[in-house]
């Protein structure tokens, strides 16, 4: 709740918002592109519900909660899927004696985890949530890490015996004939450490419950330790490590332009542009080939063959970056440096790539989208239909396999993407074929925008090439300004939410990972199949465990 | 046939064949064994037995750690091995080493004898298959009447092995596995049998030399203008019989796309999760045994066995070409075809592949009725 006071702009819009919820709100607390509305903690499943049946904020994007000095506070980061520059933030404080709060679980279902994650992290305790847990954090941690009083120097000493052994617990009772396995967290179809846990009926999936955590390092702390002007640039490359890196260092740098108002050079953003479209291509092959793992077992040609592409994505990013994986190359206000010399050798190395890129696409739809077998394990497993990804706030080529036609660089343009000439690719299959061919095409998409690039880096005029605006050496954005950016990273819309406390650090850093509401949406899609659609529907959700547990 | 003609060595055994010299008998004849009477013909046929064994777990043993790895490599753009010696072929010995000296690990809630058995009744029951193979050079352990019955019928055997090691291993993937080996082998045995009756209507035996015997007597075709006729291997005469049973035995011997009761991304490595070191090893080489004894099976009534252009005294050279070209069939299925799912699985073996071998069986039986 920062002065609550001031409304950049009274629009019409706010005001019927304001009307609709009436005396429910009681204050403003504008975040820097959303109006905030300021909530009783026994109102929220009420106005939630308002704002999403009267209003149309459809995506729940992310749940924010932090501590101040006087108080606990939940963050409803709302917007619409249809419609994503029109954002409404509902803040919910609670009292520090008594931080509780009611649940949106029973609006959106995403709020599950989220909410989970915040009674893990922060502390508030949500009212009607069907299960709050810990859900990073071991069932025994002592202590809420991202709360105020929380004593980081009091060593965590839980004995190996009061410790719960999540691997433990077997499920089996003698009257339903099921049976319960753990999946994970060593397992080779979990994509890292992952442990889904699973109730069977022969070979029919009954139920499925992921166990997350297993990589969690704490990463919003560490930003929250690091100064903004360098020091936090580096982690966003830690979260989708598989080679997404750009992409969710743009989060970062969109969140901290946007709040210390600076302005991107447009010649820094055309390579931001390029870059980041060339990370996405080295995902989605990531993605193909790992999901080629899942399906045809682990001697399958696909996967190399999506690495030996991959490959050569990586050796342009390194020629750009200096780095492989971990790029560190974008800057607060632009891009570490300019594009490498000799200049034209870049670009004639990308041009290259660009050129055999078609055929390379046709050998995948050869080799893995006609074929048969392919199609009959892929075609209608997995399924999740438009609206159930709406409401468990699935995004990105998940999202897009359904049907929902939702993309970031489109619906709330950032960079240079607005000036170049692409498509948002949907489909409307809903299952896993869809998603594995979304992300097929979207390959084809980001060469498209990748070579206008590079036509446009061309010919940019010698004397205009400026990497990186004038930003100052210590940036302290104004105490209490919040704002909460996402751009569309590889896996859905990675967000960042901000909030200053006057400091060159930030008070707040809450990242929303796409892979998080992604992953949480497994269990839609794999009840009642079997346990080789459950392993086909993991892999086709494309999920990072670093992404899922920062 | 008549069965028991002596050739220089009586024919003791109901097992041994007439026209055909055996290795056994051979072995008798050149060590002067066989003047010591039946325990000296046994310990002929032991020394026999011996050799073949030793020929097939030789070629395991460059299959699995060497050959495996190079052609998998070739298919998915890698180089595999390729620091101990020429082409990396060394690697059997480190292998052979690495994978004997490790640390033997038994769960503790493993059935012991059953735990402990089924690696040698998977790997035992491929090998048996092997003493009824004609593998030319007169390198034949035992020609009984029943032949392909008895090739069939050990290389089942390995079912109850596979559901052992699954049971036995106190694991849920290794359970999983073992019922997921246990319907696969239960629905494709059926059609495989009765595809190889289809060639026994043709042949009129269950004999297996007399199969392959009466495959490369006959002439199906010749070709103008060439010397060389074309002879009436049962996979020219009845391709279709020939791709029906070789589907079959993909799904026998659990390989791509038919890889079940392993399917790494799901089971983690199906019934054989739980074994390590020399137990592992036992497993691993029952399965690349089952390779090739399907291999084996597919050259003796498909492939016309171990004949081939050259001398007579090549055949066991053709016959292993026919062997490894069957295992080579195998990598390469697995580097380019996804996995079925199981249910689709049981569906193509009862549904499709059970209904089309009867089908082959009836339209073999009639135009062998109408030629007749």
């Amino acid at each position: 709740m920062s002065t609550g006071i001031e409304k950049s702009e009274a629009t019409g819009e706010e005001d019927a918002l304001e009307a609709l919820l009436a005396d429910r709100a009681i204050a403003h607390d504008d975040h820097l592109n959303a109006p905030g509305f300021v909530v009783n903690p026994t109102d929220v499943q009420d106005v939630l519900t308002d704002l999403r049946e009267e209003a149309g904020y459809d995506h729940l994007s992310c749940v924010t909660s932090q501590q101040y000095e006087d108080r606990y506070e939940t963050i409803y980061h709302l917007t619409k899927f249809a419609d994503r520059t029109d954002e409404v933030s509902v803040v919910v404080p609670t009292s520090l004696s008594n931080p509780v709060s009611q649940s949106a679980e029973p609006v959106f279902r995403t709020a599950d985890w989220h909410e989970r994650e915040a009674y893990d992290l922060v502390g508030i305790e949500y009212e009607d949530h069907p299960d709050l847990r810990r859900i990073l954090l071991p069932e025994t941690w002592q202590g809420h890490p991202l709360g105020g009083d929380y004593d980081q120097e009091k060593p965590q000493l839980v004995t190996l015996t009061e410790h719960e052994n999540p691997i433990q617990p077997d499920h089996h009772d003698q009257e339903s004939d099921t049976m319960f396995l753990n999946i994970g967290p060593h397992h080779p179809a979990t994509h890292g450490v992952l442990h889904v846990k699973t109730v069977l009926d022969g070979e029919t999936v009954v139920d499925v419950e992921p166990d997350i955590g297993y990589l969690h390092r704490c990463e919003e702390q560490m930003c929250q330790q690091g100064t903004y002007r360098h020091q936090i640039m580096p982690y966003p490359d830690r979260w989708d490590y598989v080679s997404a890196g750009l992409l969710n260092e743009w989060a970062y740098a969109r969140a901290i332009e946007d709040m210390a108002d600076i302005e991107v050079p447009e010649y820094a953003q055309v390579i931001r542009t390029m870059s980041a479209e060339l990370c996405r291509i080295a995902s989605h092959m990531l993605a193909l080939g790992t999901f080629a793992l899942d399906v045809y077992g682990e001697f399958t040609a696909i996967f190399q063959y999506t690495f030996r592409d991959r490959e050569v994505v990586q050796d342009i990013l390194e020629e750009l970056t200096g780095q492989r994986m971990m790029f560190n190359y974008f800057r607060v206000g632009g891009v570490a440096w300019d594009l490498p010399e000799p200049r034209e050798d870049f670009l004639e190395q990308t041009r290259d790539f660009l050129d055999e890129l078609p055929a390379k696409v046709a050998e995948y739809n050869d080799m893995v989208t006609s074929n048969e077998i392919f199609q009959t394990r892929c075609v209608d497993t997995g399924v999740i239909d438009a609206e159930t990804v709406k409401d468990y706030g699935c995004t990105g080529p998940v999202a897009r396999g359904s049907g929902v036609d939702y993309d970031l660089r489109r619906d709330d343009p950032y960079g240079y993407y607005e000036d170049l000439e692409w498509d948002v690719i949907t489909r409307d299959g809903c299952d896993n074929y869809a998603r594995v061919l979304c992300r097929m095409q979207e390959v084809e998409e980001s060469a498209k925008i990748i070579e206008q690039c590079v036509d446009l880096l061309e010919d940019w005029p010698e004397d205009e090439r400026t990497v990186q605006a004038n930003v100052p050496r210590t940036l302290k954005p104004d105490a209490d300004t919040e704002t909460y950016r996402a751009v569309e990273a590889a896996k859905g819309e990675l967000g960042i939410y901000l909030r200053s406390d006057g400091t060159d650090k930030p008070g707040r850093f809450k990242i929303r990972s796409p892979c998080f509401s992604n992953l949480q949406a497994l269990e839609e899609m794999s009840e009642g199949e079997y346990i080789p659609d459950l392993i086909a529907s993991l892999g086709s959700l494309d999920i990072v465990l670093g992404e899922v547990d920062r | 046939m008549s069965a028991g003609t002596s050739l220089g060595f009586p024919a003791a055994t109901p097992l041994q064949a007439g026209e055909t010299v055996l290795l056994p008998e051979r072995i008798g004849d050149l060590t002067g064994l066989g003047e010591f009477g039946l325990a000296g013909e046994l310990f002929a046929a032991f020394i026999a037995a011996f050799i073949v064994a030793n020929i097939m777990m030789a070629m395991t043993g460059v299959a699995g750690p060497w050959a495996k790895r190079k052609i998998t490599a070739a298919f998915t753009d890698r180089i595999a091995v390729n620091h101990l010696g020429p082409g990396g072929i060394f690697i059997i010995v480190a292998d052979a080493v690495r994978l004997l000296s490790k640390e033997n690990i038994i769960p503790e809630h493993a059935d012991r004898p059953a735990y402990d058995l089924a690696p040698i009744v998977i790997a035992g029951s491929a090998l048996l298959g092997f003493a009824v193979i004609p593998m030319g050079s007169g390198i034949h352990l035992a020609d009984p009447e029943v032949g392909l019955a008895f090739v069939f019928a050990v290389a089942g055997i390995a079912s109850i092995g596979l559901v052992m090691a699954g049971y036995a291993s106190g694991n849920k993937y290794s359970m999983l596995g073992g019922l997921r080996a246990v319907a696969q082998n239960i629905a494709y045995e059926i059609p495989l049998v009765v595809t190889g009756l289809s060639v026994v209507l043709f042949a009129g035996s269950l004999r297996m030399s007399e199969i392959v015997a009466v495959q490369n007597e006959t002439v199906l075709f010749t070709i103008p203008g060439l010397e060389w006729a074309v002879p009436a291997w049962y996979a020219l005469v009845n391709p279709f019989a020939f791709v029906l049973f070789l589907i079959a035995n993909f799904a026998e011997v659990g390989r791509n796309p038919f890889d079940m009761p392993e399917a790494p991304a799901e089971l983690i490595a199906g019934y054989q999760t739980e074994y390590s070191s020399v137990q592992f090893v036992l497993v691993y080489l029952g399965e690349f045994l089952h390779i090739f004894l399907g291999g084996a099976i597919i050259a003796t009534i498909f492939l016309g066995g171990p004949a081939g252009p050259g001398p007579a005294e090549l055949g066991i050279v053709w016959f292993l070409l026919k062997i490894w070209a069957v295992f080579f069939l195998t990598q390469w299925l697995r580097s380019a075809i996804p996995r079925v799912r199981i249910d689709h699985l049981i569906e193509i073996g009862w549904k499709g592949l059970l209904v089309l071998s009867f089908a082959n069986l009836g339209l073999t039986a009639a135009i062998v009725w109408v030629i007749a």
